[in-house]
């Protein structure tokens, strides 16, 4: 069991406040979060998924968009930079835009 | 009873340290300014930031943030280390009115370095002798001016750090003080929201077009801001973009409405919230607010940043248990039962709220007892 701080009820991500290991179950509040459990490891203060997540899909946290899925994402999938990109100051995609 | 801290009165400011500033006018004199404050007790050393060589506005800014130093309250009195006098006679000249001690040497005119050395010191001596004189008065919160910034941030900073000060910045500006919050960048993906804070429509123009011009010229460069905000630790740290980083930075600055705008060391001219213009790294940043008049910066961390500086008093307040453990050096205030204990932001700002009376009355911080301080003023275009 590792605990998580879920931010915003709209949120698809919470932040684990303990270093998660692959198959734990997640507690919110004391309660466990239903099923999700950690595809793989992730270290203290990272996120995860509580929903599965398409490509493209806008990530929410504090109910607000923090960036975009640039790959689907499962639920108790780690959710960072590998999987995630911002969408502001991006001068790499004037070109393309 | 409303809260009061104990603190030096400089005109119509307050100081809440009270300190001799060695400060070189450029940087080619910073080894004189050195030895100065190395060889007297009660000084600080501030170095130059080129100056020499800087054209129209970079230059007057440089030169303003070096006024901007001296005259903040934490300040009694002034050693200025100049290469050729009439460089010097610029910063003195903007540092007269403020009725504070002055003494300056030229480089070029005492002889050379040992000569300088040996005036400076003599001048420092004696201006230290002279100001530790003045005691500490009784003055109410709405004399504090607190900077708010954030170094080596991770996930705990928006949970816990953050909003602590918030509650924090919230009390002074509530009891007619000043809060000046900085980092033009780190409210990308952010910004929509504090703006709906500004006291009117003009103030939320302003803001706005801090944010826009600076995302317009970081996308007119071809430059990705991920090369270098998120930084690597405070990617290793959990944050994953610059957005994420905004929600969580801005909730420093409480739910007080946002009353001004400033430019990079300006000097607010009323009380209330401020934003500052400026970069996001925290020498540069915060010898903004310092020039700006903050007496004190509530510095939030996550992984770990233990930078100071030798004017503005800075308060490092960490939520994240390994770095309270792992880097107990450098953290003056653990909100970290915010998460372990779940302690209510309330509850944590408060107890904040009394470490930060008493550091403005004199209890030291870990910055100022290491010395791990530093100074720097931003450059914006070439010199010549």
């Amino acid at each position: 069991m590792v605990r998580a701080i879920l931010l915003d009820g709209g949120d698809n991500v919470v932040t684990l406040i303990d270093p998660g290991t692959q198959g734990d179950e997640v507690t919110l509040g004391g309660q466990p979060l239903a099923n999700v459990r950690l595809v793989g490891d992730i270290p203290f203060g990272h996120k995860l998924a509580t929903r599965p997540i398409a490509q493209g899909e806008r990530i929410l946290k504090y109910g607000k968009v923090i960036g975009q899925a640039t790959a689907a994402i499962l639920a108790g999938d780690h959710v960072h930079v590998h999987n995630v990109e911002a969408l502001r100051a991006r001068g790499d995609l004037k070109e393309a835009a | 009873m409303s809260a009061t801290f104990l603190g030096y009165r400089r005109g119509n400011a307050v100081g809440i340290r009270n300190m001799v500033a060695v400060i070189s006018v450029m940087d080619n004199c910073n080894p004189v300014t050195r030895a100065v404050a190395d060889a007297v007790q009660g000084t600080v050393y501030l170095p130059g930031s080129f100056i020499r060589g800087q054209l129209g506005r970079d230059r007057a800014i440089t030169l303003k943030v070096t006024a901007g130093l001296c005259l903040n309250p934490n300040i009694a009195a002034v050693v200025a280390i100049g290469l050729e006098p009439r460089t010097t006679r610029e910063l003195v000249e903007l540092l007269s009115a403020s009725g504070k001690p002055v003494e300056w040497v030229d480089i070029q005119e005492a002889g050379g370095t040992i000569n300088s050395i040996a005036k400076g010191t003599r001048a420092a001596a004696r201006l230290v002798r002279h100001v530790s004189k003045q005691r500490r008065e009784e003055f109410p919160l709405s004399s504090l001016v607190l900077g708010l910034e954030c170094g080596g941030s991770d996930t705990t900073s928006g949970l816990a750090s953050n909003p602590s000060i918030g509650v924090v910045s919230d009390k002074v500006v509530g009891a007619g003080g000043t809060a000046i919050i900085t980092e033009t960048s780190e409210f990308f993906g952010a910004e929509h929201l504090f703006a709906e804070r500004a006291a009117s429509t003009e103030v939320r123009k302003k803001f706005i077009s801090e944010i826009e011009t600076l995302e317009k010229e970081i996308i007119a460069l071809g430059i990705d801001l991920r090369g270098s905000n998120p930084t690597p630790d405070n990617i290793r740290g959990g944050l994953t973009t610059i957005e994420e980083k905004a929600l969580g930075a801005m909730a420093k600055a409480g739910k007080s409405e946002l009353v001004g705008v400033l430019g990079y060391g300006d000097v607010p001219e009323r009380s209330g919230l401020h934003f500052m213009s400026g970069p996001a790294p925290a020498v540069e940043s915060i010898t903004g607010l310092a020039a700006g008049g903050c007496q004190l910066c509530l510095f939030s961390t996550g992984v770990g940043n233990p930078i100071g500086h030798q004017v503005a008093t800075v308060i490092k307040i960490s939520g994240n248990r390994n770095t309270i453990e792992g880097m107990s050096d450098n953290v003056d205030f653990d909100v970290s039962s915010i998460l372990e204990k779940d302690e209510s932001i309330a509850s944590a700002g408060s107890r904040l709220f009394e470490y930060v009376l008493s550091v403005a009355s004199g209890e030291l911080t870990t910055s100022e007892v290491l010395d791990t301080r530093e100074s720097a003023i931003s450059r914006f275009g070439p010199s010549m």
